[in-house]
């Protein structure tokens, strides 16, 4: 390709004769399209750089520190993590972000699915729900806490006013009860996050080819044997998106958790993040809450590579 | 590279120093000439006590000028401010927000020993002896504030309830509170609102048994406790889960008249009046009794009643220009001295050093109840720290503040709660 171009260069006497242009003007150009390629991404590159990538190595070293902040770090190995072993709290923290996680992502998921089926249909005013559905999503988080919080409200909240029609005897304490704190919690995260993976369905759905759907219908296919073996593997590469994403928040989950219980009852939802918060800003055991923060970005990589290696597999 | 860094620093040391207009041949500690003094606060628009001592001192020495810089309110003072002292960016002065980060700022060494101005100050200062650690003083109370009980004389009357008069103990308080209860006979009123921080009971009960924090016992909470909740099953006060899920905003249950008690701290005298001259609160009469004791020992105008509270300390940055530390600490001397304290009562704040003057102050200003008793109260009590100084006090007052929630939500018994506190402080805290 570049001796035509060379050839062109000649007869157009753009290069001087006697040198063999040949190489230069081809690496040059090559150069060029990759420095161009990195201008585009150098500011989002930047960002990440400054604002994530240093910081996350800073904290593989500061967890084998005992950094209180203020001074240089002092070095003590593996000791962070020898005390994790039998630190009950961060068992408990452990435990609890285990118990959101594997309750949160499932729930999640079919919910924002079937959502999105239902208003992938064509509904009147389905615009308007998809929008209603989303809104949470949108909403400040401590409003949010604050509302849900009242509905909660084990004395006047209309959800036991409510359930008091329906059920006799006790009902449930909700977030002020050590056993209900955490199905709590976790309801008001599935109600956030589930419009904003319902628009992520939505989207898949549209891929989902008409002519297989009508094909099926032909081949005597009810609506179930439908969804289960045309729309679910259409939406695989959407579902695997989904899930890796509803994954790592869901071990990440923070804010919710601080302003809805701040992990109480007593330690009833404190989770890892919080424990890190707690360690880090409230007690300065900067080298401490490190170390658990390593063990939180090992949990989040270990299971997302486990998708990866999972939906490959699938793939192949 | 380096190089290029190297003169990059050299560049921008110079510029600053132009525009500070100091010269690096000044002799050090000379407080001649105009000298500018940086303090950190928060929140300036709410929180006037900053500006107000700047401007005292810079009044009385029209030499030196205080500035402000703002931080952020609420918990992120403390990380902001870490932040840039950690970078080496933070004001010459600053104040100590949280006595249990106290430990955190000497053991890094950012404060600098300050026992000269400390043996200077009136020894009447609240919370100053407590500021020592091992023999040495790095920061001084200007501000203290003590825990009072509140309470609302219609409602008392309404319900034929006895006025308190400063002879109860908590007994006697949970007494009213249940008569009151019954005698206003309302529906939404109760007869004394507890908020839901850990103080309200844990602050008490620390200061009146004298037990201390990092004893690894915590049986002397369980009386506390035990009290607390009889009194909200009773109905007596809002119950902890009322109170956190409907977010109830202590003002709002005692200036609008929803409860005729409240045990809270001397800060509430100057928001209450304003939010009776705003309208945000009712217009009714109302005074302040010393806080219930724990036994008679203490109760009664003639004793000295015990009660809790953190002092608000001011501190210097090691960090500052030598030139500027005499003035630094000049400034801190004033700052919690009698003139100091007399500039912060003119604005209804409770200055850690209460003389006569600063009773007069505040008890001259509108809307202050006039009865002795409130005077008594606010200027005779034994305030002892809600947070001890020490090295395990974060740690400590976090597990305990999950215990709090845990009993007071009634989750778990008292016993059990405490005796996983005292389980969880062997094996975190050490």
């Amino acid at each position: 390709m570049a001796t035509p171009v060379a050839q062109e260069q000649r007869t157009l006497g753009l290069t001087e004769p006697g040198r063999p242009p040949l190489r230069a003007p081809r690496t040059s150009l090559k150069l060029r399209n990759a420095l161009i390629g990195w201008t585009f991404i150098l500011p989002n590159f930047l960002g990440f750089a400054v604002l994530t990538l240093t910081p996350v190595i800073t904290l593989f070293y500061i967890s084998l520190t005992s950094w209180n902040i203020f001074g240089a770090a002092q070095w003590v190995g593996l000791d962070n993590f020898a005390r994790l072993i039998g630190d009950k709290s961060f068992h408990t923290a452990l435990g609890n972000t285990f118990y959101y996680a594997v309750v949160h992502i499932p729930v999640t998921i079919v919910v924002s699915l079937g959502l999105a089926l239902l208003l992938n249909q064509k509904l009147r005013g389905a615009a308007f729900f998809r929008t209603v559905a989303f809104f949470p999503y949108i909403t400040s988080i401590v409003a949010v806490a604050v509302v849900w919080n009242m509905l909660f409200s084990p004395e006047y909240g209309p959800i036991n006013q409510f359930l008091s029609l329906l059920v006799e005897g006790d009902l449930p304490g909700w977030t002020v009860s050590k056993d209900w704190a955490m199905p709590a919690v976790i309801i008001v995260g599935t109600w956030k996050d589930m419009g904003y993976y319902m628009l992520l369905f939505l989207a898949g759905l549209q891929t989902v080819p008409g002519e297989l759907h009508e094909a099926a219908r032909i081949d005597g296919a009810n609506t179930w044997q439908r969804f289960w073996n045309v729309t679910l593997p259409c939406l695989r590469p959407t579902m695997f998106f989904v899930t890796v994403m509803v994954t790592i928040q869901s071990f990440k989950v923070f804010d919710l958790i601080l302003v809805m219980t701040d992990g109480g009852p007593g330690q009833a939802t404190l989770v890892l993040s919080q424990y890190i918060y707690q360690k880090g800003f409230e007690q300065f055991e900067f080298g401490y809450a490190s170390a658990v923060a390593v063990v939180l970005f090992l949990i989040c990589i270990l299971v997302t590579v486990v998708q990866f290696l999972y939906n490959k597999r699938k793939e192949a | 590279m380096n190089r290029k860094i190297m003169s990059g620093v050299g560049l921008a040391a110079v510029a600053s120093l132009a525009l500070t207009g100091c010269g690096g041949q000044d002799e050090p500690a000379a407080v001649d000439g105009p000298v500018t003094l940086t303090l950190a606060g928060w929140d300036f628009a709410s929180t006037p006590e900053f500006q107000t001592l700047a401007d005292a001192y810079h009044e009385a020495n029209p030499d030196v000028t205080v500035e402000l810089k703002e931080y952020p309110a609420g918990d992120d003072y403390d990380t902001a401010l870490t932040a840039d002292l950690a970078a080496g960016a933070a004001p010459d002065v600053f104040i100590v927000k949280n006595l249990k980060n106290y430990v955190t700022f000497t053991e890094g060494g950012t404060l600098l020993d300050i026992s000269d101005v400390a043996a200077e100050l009136d020894p009447a200062t609240g919370g100053l002896a407590p500021m020592e650690v091992d023999g040495a003083t790095y920061a001084v109370p200007y501000r203290q504030d003590s825990w009072l009980l509140y309470y609302n004389k219609e409602l008392f009357e309404k319900a034929g309830v006895d006025l308190p008069d400063g002879s109860w103990t908590w007994d006697d308080y949970a007494e009213a509170a249940a008569e009151l209860t019954e005698g206003i006979g309302e529906k939404q009123v109760t007869g004394t609102y507890l908020h839901s921080w850990q103080s309200t009971v844990q602050g008490f009960a620390l200061a009146q048994s004298g037990a201390p924090l990092d004893g690894g016992d915590f049986s002397f909470l369980a009386p506390y406790y035990e009290r607390a909740l009889a009194m909200q099953d009773e109905g007596s006060q809002p119950s902890y889960a009322t109170v956190t899920t409907n977010e109830l905003a202590y003002q709002a249950q005692f200036g609008t008249q929803k409860a005729a008690m409240l045990p809270m701290g001397s800060w509430y005298i100057g928001t209450l009046v304003a939010e009776q001259e705003s309208g945000a609160a009712d217009t009714f009469e109302w005074g302040i009794a010393p806080i219930p004791q724990a036994d008679e020992s203490t109760t009664g105008t003639d004793a000295t009643p015990v009660t809790f509270g953190d002092p608000t300390t001011m501190g210097i940055n090691s960090g500052i220009d030598e030139s500027k530390i005499e003035t630094a600490k000049d400034f801190l001397a004033f700052a919690a001295g009698p003139e100091g304290a007399a500039a912060l009562a003119g604005i209804g704040i409770t200055p850690a050093l209460i003389d006569d003057a600063v009773a007069d102050t505040v008890f001259g200003l509108d809307g202050v109840p006039q009865d002795d008793l409130s005077r008594f109260a606010y200027t005779t009590h034994e305030t002892l720290p809600e947070n001890p100084v020490g090295p395990t006090t974060a740690a400590i007052q976090t597990i305990l503040g999950e215990a709090h929630s845990a009993i007071m939500s009634e989750s778990t018994p008292v016993d059990e709660a405490l005796a996983e506190a005292e389980e969880r402080v062997v094996n975190e805290v050490g």
